[in-house]
């Protein structure tokens, strides 16, 4: 026990180090920091859009009013963040340390691998405008639709909210992992990443069939759409354990994968 | 028990062949004819506690598949191995905190960082004690002059002295093999000796194992005293480097200076003609009767000068890169 307990210390030090190093970095190009965000911002300007067409229509959607639905924008929005801060640009750099075998010196160190590629880079420039207008946006939903702020619903909500962090982690790793085998991933990155935009509006627009497929088989509506509809009672109780098994199962999966992809692992020539 | 064990190791890659041209591309989106090609076959040695072995080989011989299997970075498609007892393939915790490689054309210090941001990640993923990190800190700085340079940027320091502190990054754990593939490439000649002079005296100081490829002869040369030389994946020689001439038959090479020119023929009944000018040439000769040979010479040619040594170290390596 005293083990694990020295590991997680130990791992949880390792990403602090990720994290101030990344921060460090990021200084060091001060226009660009400031240029990163400015490009958030516009692509919040644009994710907003559909809530402004909510509001100008006004009719609730499947019974949801359009506060509703701005929790929901706003929870995608901040999943945005979180996902474009801390993964993304992980995730897409894995196939260039195969093709270049970059990798090599990764494999060497006492450390997970996975650990190691797949959390090393943190961009907190996309984070922040993310966060703040999507936390707004859900302070507001939340208000507005007369939810009460109590502990039961603030831990369910930032719960799977974490959760979705979890299977975000999980489904948009396993495309870049076939990089073992096709080198580059570009098509199916921008496949996956368009998985993602489904969660920009409640899961309860689509129809039943594709709610059970990104529900059950690709996962997409757990990302974010769990929290808002855990506020709105919109969860049956098979969805709510669902949508706290699921993340650990993806990733127990994920680890699988992982271990079984390295094996195919060739490196480049020198 | 050898520190390091090769056993018939083999590596063999998969590529796709396709020829040039758009059409052809286009044909290969439906259509490639998979190859396959031996990277290393069959390759074995031994390697002992404190021995520094120089693994030479031309480009595409398989000395850095085999150093990469060694330290577990790819999988072998046949045969075994053991390195501190350890097989490098099941990537064992224990394994990769004992031993460190350091490839001249890859780094992993972070480049927008100063070194010792680096080191102290380094540190806490190898588990050093802020002791042991302090002393090693303080004593590598020392020994390679780069003691004021922890504090500036990675992409501000120059080659030589990036390649320094990815040697401290290195060895920051003590390792007990080193795999050195190319550390010296693209450094300048003081340098290259710098770097060299460190790992004498590293290895000497601490009895570490370290297995070295290069293409610098001065390396070899300098550091290590046994040679293996790997050519199409194949070991062709395992000896001392001093021993290279022996494998080559004991040959000689005479440099001779001609008073007027001759003709070539006349020259072929000594030796095999290796350079040949108008009135200087080249011959490699047996070692066995290279003096009935030049007495034979001085009698029949018009010699003004000439000169016999052994073959160089660099051309038996180079004699044996050609060994199919």
């Amino acid at each position: 026990m005293s083990q694990i307990w020295k590991n997680t210390r130990r791992y949880a030090y390792i990403y602090f180090l990720f994290l101030k190093y990344s921060l460090i970095s990021l200084m060091a190009y001060r226009i660009n920091f400031v240029f990163g965000m400015l490009v958030e911002l516009g692509y919040i300007v644009i994710k907003l859009t559909y809530v402004y067409i909510v509001f100008r229509v006004g009719e609730n959607i499947n019974g949801l009013t359009p506060y509703n639905v701005t929790l929901f924008v706003g929870t995608y929005i901040i999943m945005s963040g979180i996902y474009s801060a801390l993964l993304f640009f992980n995730f897409i750099k894995l196939p260039e340390l195969i093709r270049t075998g970059d990798l090599d010196m990764y494999i060497t160190k006492p450390i997970s691998l996975q650990f190691i590629t797949t959390l090393k880079s943190i961009d907190i420039s996309v984070a922040v405008p993310n966060i703040i207008g999507g936390v707004i946006m859900v302070a507001i939903g939340w208000n507005q639709s007369h939810i009460e702020v109590n502990a039961a619903n603030v831990i369910g909500y930032v719960g799977y909210l974490i959760l979705g962090v979890i299977t975000t982690y999980s489904i948009f790793l396993i495309p870049q992992m076939l990089a073992f085998w096709t080198v580059k991933t570009t098509g199916l990155t921008d496949l996956s990443n368009s998985l993602f935009d489904f969660n920009q509006m409640p899961m309860t627009i689509y129809n039943r069939l594709l709610q059970r497929v990104g529900t059950f088989i690709i996962p997409v509506f757990l990302l974010t759409n769990y929290s808002p509809l855990f506020l709105l009672h919109g969860l049956s109780r098979l969805e709510m354990v669902w949508g706290i098994a699921a993340p650990f199962i993806f990733l127990i999966l994920v680890r699988i994968f992982w271990n079984y992809a390295l094996r195919h692992y060739t490196s480049a020539s020198s | 028990m050898s520190i390091i064990e090769v056993n018939n190791l083999s590596k063999q890659f998969s590529y796709y062949k396709k020829e040039l041209g758009l059409k052809s591309s286009i044909k290969s989106l439906f259509h490639r004819e998979l190859l396959y090609k031996q990277a290393v076959k069959d390759v074995s040695f031994t390697v002992e506690e404190g021995e520094i072995v120089g693994f030479l080989g031309p480009n595409g011989a398989g000395k850095t598949t085999t150093l990469k299997m060694l330290s577990g970075i790819i999988y072998p498609t046949g045969g075994s191995a053991s390195v501190l007892g350890f097989k490098p393939w099941e990537r064992k915790k224990n394994f990769k905190q004992q031993f460190a490689i350091v490839m001249g054309q890859k780094n992993q210090l972070w480049w927008d960082l100063p070194a010792n941001e680096s080191l102290q990640l380094n540190k806490c993923i190898y588990e050093v004690s802020d002791h042991d990190f302090a002393m090693t800190i303080g004593e590598l700085t020392e020994l390679l002059d780069v003691k004021d340079l922890l504090k500036v940027q990675v992409r501000k320091l120059s080659l030589g002295e990036r390649m320094k502190m990815e040697l401290i990054a290195a060895l920051l754990h003590k390792p007990k093999v080193i795999f050195l593939d190319e550390p010296t490439i693209g450094l300048d000649i003081l340098s290259q000796k710098n770097i060299r002079a460190f790992f004498k005296y590293y290895n000497q100081q601490n009895k570490v194992t370290i297995v070295l490829t290069s293409h610098y002869m001065n390396d070899i040369i300098d550091l290590c005293k046994r040679t293996i030389v790997i050519n199409e994946g194949s070991v062709v020689y395992d000896d001392d480097l001093a021993n290279i001439n022996a494998m080559l038959e004991e040959k000689k090479i005479a440099t001779v200076t001609l008073l007027n020119s001759v003709n070539k023929d006349d020259l072929l009944r000594y030796g095999k003609i290796k350079e040949h000018g108008e009135l200087e040439f080249t011959l490699e000769m047996n070692k066995e009767n290279s003096q009935q040979i030049i007495k034979s010479m001085l009698e029949n040619l018009p010699i003004a000068d000439f000169t016999l040594e052994d073959i160089s170290i660099e051309e038996g390596i180079a004699a044996l890169y050609q060994t199919r």
